[in-house]
């Protein structure tokens, strides 16, 4: 399948590149465009970031404060951004609830009645699960990076950045088209509703529609400290096909598969760490390891579709200060950013059912890695996540490099009931 | 009623005055600090009565599961009065209780700590492996609160009070258990067990006793959680979190109705003071728990004997 073709989506301006290049250096001409604003005169909006900065979940919570404090700081230093005629300068709140849902629910209430903050980023999951009741009440713009959080009841819960996990669906496409022999897979995932599960009915219909027949699936606890066994059996198997549906124990997976000797293909949803699994592998073992994340100093982010304000710079901004760091969370959550300021500067306003409405009503809102689309009331029962052209990421030379851009709101649109079967298979909720 | 009696009584209500109107004056954050507070002395305290007896279990906290579980199952699957749920978990904890006596009963001390750690893990297990009608890993969410006259419970002040009142209502009537016959026949079974099956009493349905009423009232304490959450998740009631109950009431100290409640509120308060060397938390949990031990094996509630003794010994030369 090809990539999203322009009739697809409108194409549109970019607001977000315009930021790029504000952030670039043209915060002189800025100013000068606006004499009567001073940096001074700047107003502060504050943005809320109630997510995971330590524990188990912490990969999937700090770099995004990182990430988010670049965005803000470039964004500040040129002067801030106008919204409604006002000048404002943005300021992270953050609160570490450590996914604890008791936690995330006094951080989600701090951040919105102490802080006074205009949105709430989130990871997803119970932490969500715990604060939609008082969230929505309080029309407060949430956004999430699992939409499976998004039910008819959450109208202020949006995942604009992260599809977790349907993005999956483009790499086992692209992967069946360049190797049309592959017949078989397997696939291992954590036992939680939240990512593995979910995960793993995704792949199971992108095989199913690919033609690749699943043979064996595990569901795994989160106490697993010795991998050799599950994967023994999986491999007794003989898949063409080895796919790990969630990240979290990947780089102990990868080396049970060295170890044991797999020579087939190797598919990932994330693989963060992929120096590591270099390291206690090989460059030859991962070598074609497909998965959805790509390093942000990948050549084919520049140009083209990508929403987002020189990705190198920012890879390098961001290992600058925060090296080892990196998780896909580091971009996303200032993506997400990103997102807003384009939507309150449409709203022409900060006050969040306004720049709720003015998302909602850009029929092709700008996605990081292009033009999107509101999607998900066949799924969840609301439109609230964007979803357009994902990358599929192969290692090569020891680099994650993207290999091309496909579409996943295609794929959904054709493929929504097989999606909504499998999930029921799991006993996933489906609207 | 002696003058200390009647001094005792009186503190305690100038304490639930100033309680009455803390909330005013606190920030949202400090105000759900407080409830999430009040809810974890209720569970130090009930704890504390089923160690009365000598043993201690590491089930207590899914105890709590079994009611927060009860109670949200019911008011949002069946549509019960929050009300009604909130009563029929502390039963529905107790039931269980009741039910896991016959096995775990068998065994004393450390066996049964290990036991009751076994069955605890299958409980909570079981609320991940069975998506109906636990939810599986993500448990249950939109959890109704509580509905009174218009009273939006969501909020934290209003919350407060009703946590305030349930708490004290409970920790009254433990209080009072304590100091019943039954409490003082729990005492015995734990320093003169054989003496006490001498004179007819039956030690293994005093155990279980104790038990089964720590275990109700830890299931209103998982209710009043959980209907302020929202949610309820199979993580909440890990052995982690039955770690940090242990730490309280040790820190605190369990030999007297105080000492857990102590340990609750420092240990708290020192919790969220460390908010930001969160990274550092178990550590320094660690070393209090070994400086408890080593130091003040009674706990914080010997602090104040201690510093009387100390003066006394000063005052008195020889």
């Amino acid at each position: 399948m090809a990539k999203t073709p322009p009739a697809v989506f409108q194409q549109r301006f970019s607001r977000r590149r315009f930021l790029g290049t504000t952030i670039a250096g043209m915060g002189a001409a800025l100013t000068a465009s606006m004499p009567r604003i001073s940096v001074a005169d700047a107003k502060t909006v504050k943005i809320g970031m109630n997510i995971p900065m330590t524990g188990d979940y912490a990969p999937w919570g700090l770099p995004g404060l990182y990430g988010c404090e670049i965005i803000a700081n470039n964004l500040n230093a040129a002067g801030g951004v106008e919204i409604g005629g006002d000048k404002y300068m943005i300021e992270m709140a953050s609160y570490d609830h450590g996914y604890d849902t008791e936690k995330s629910v006094q951080g989600f209430k701090k951040l919105v009645l102490e802080d006074d903050v205009k949105m709430v980023m989130m990871l997803g999951g119970s932490t969500v699960a715990s604060i939609i009741p008082w969230a929505m009440r309080k029309k407060m713009l949430t956004t999430t990076l699992l939409p499976s959080d998004i039910t008819p009841d959450t109208p202020y819960l949006v995942a604009t950045c992260e599809s977790h996990p349907l993005y999956n669906v483009t790499g086992v496409e692209w992967l069946a088209e360049k190797n049309p022999d592959l017949k078989t897979a397997v696939i291992i995932t954590t036992n939680d509703i939240e990512y593995g599960k979910q995960s793993a009915a995704t792949y199971k219909a992108a095989f199913e529609v690919a033609g690749i027949d699943v043979l064996d699936t595990n569901f795994h606890g989160f106490d697993v400290v010795d991998f050799a066994p599950i994967v023994s059996s999986l491999l007794a198997k003989k898949p063409d096909i080895f796919c790990m549906a969630t990240d979290v124990y990947t780089t102990p997976i990868i080396e049970q598969l060295f170890h044991q000797g797999y020579e087939g293909k190797i598919v990932s949803c994330t693989c963060d760490g992929y120096p590591d699994v270099i390291a206690k592998t090989s460059k030859e073992f991962v070598e074609g390891l497909v998965f959805q994340f790509p390093d942000f100093d990948d050549p084919k982010l520049v140009g083209g579709d990508v929403n987002f304000p020189d990705p190198g710079g920012f890879d390098a901004a961001f290992n600058k200060d925060h090296a080892g760091e990196w998780s896909a969370v580091a971009w996303e959550y200032p993506s997400i950013l990103l997102n807003w300021v384009e939507s309150a500067q449409a709203a022409g306003s900060i006050e969040p059912t306004e720049v709720l409405q003015a998302m909602k009503s850009d029929e092709s809102p700008a996605h990081t890695f292009g033009p999107g689309k509101w999607w998900g009331a066949a799924l969840w029962g609301l439109d609230n996540a964007v979803i357009g052209d994902w990358p599929v990421v192969a290692i090569n030379d020891g680099r994650a490099r993207i290999q091309e851009f496909r579409s996943v709101y295609n794929w959904c649109e054709t493929n929504v009931a097989e999606l909504s079967k499998q999930m029921k298979d799991l006993d996933l909720r489906v609207a | 009623m002696s003058k200390a009696g009647i001094l005792q009584i009186a503190g305690i209500l100038v304490l639930l005055l100033a309680l009455l109107v803390l909330p005013n004056y606190l920030k949202y954050h400090h105000q759900d600090f407080m409830i999430f507070l009040f809810i974890n002395i209720l569970v130090v305290v009930s704890y504390r009565l089923m160690t009365l007896t000598g043993e201690w279990s590491l089930i207590h906290i899914v105890m709590m599961g079994v009611g927060a579980y009860t109670s949200a199952l019911l008011s949002k699957n069946l549509g019960f009065p929050v009300w009604v749920s909130m009563p029929m978990a502390g039963v529905s904890a107790g039931l269980m209780a009741a039910l896991l006596c016959f096995p775990l009963f068998r065994m004393t001390q450390f066996y049964f700590l290990i036991g009751s750690f076994a069955v605890g893990e299958a409980i909570r297990l079981a609320w991940i492996f069975f998506v109906y009608p636990f939810g599986g890993s993500s448990g249950v969410s939109s959890i109704p609160p509580p509905e009174l006259l218009g009273i939006d419970f969501m909020e934290p002040i209003p919350y407060f009070y009703l946590v305030l009142s349930v708490v004290t209502i409970c920790l009254v009537i433990l209080y009072r258990v304590e100091n019943s016959r039954f409490g003082l026949t729990l005492h015995a079974v734990h320093w003169k067990a054989s003496l006490a099956e001498s004179v007819g009493v039956n030690t293994w349905k005093y155990r279980s006793l104790a038990f089964i009423v720590a275990s109700l009232f830890v299931g209103i304490a998982g209710a009043l959680k959980i209907h302020y959450l929202g949610n309820v998740t199979p993580h909440q009631f890990g052995v982690g979190t039955m770690v940090f109950v242990l730490i309280w009431v040790i820190v605190g100290g369990y030999n007297t109705f105080f000492g857990p409640i102590l340990g609750a509120i420092v240990l708290s308060v020192l919790d969220e003071s460390l908010r930001d060397l969160e990274e550092f938390r178990p550590a320094i949990y660690g070393v209090i728990l070994i400086a408890a031990i080593m130091f003040m094996p009674k706990g914080l509630e010997s602090v104040p004997s201690g510093i009387r003794q100390w003066f006394s010994q000063r005052k008195s030369p020889g």
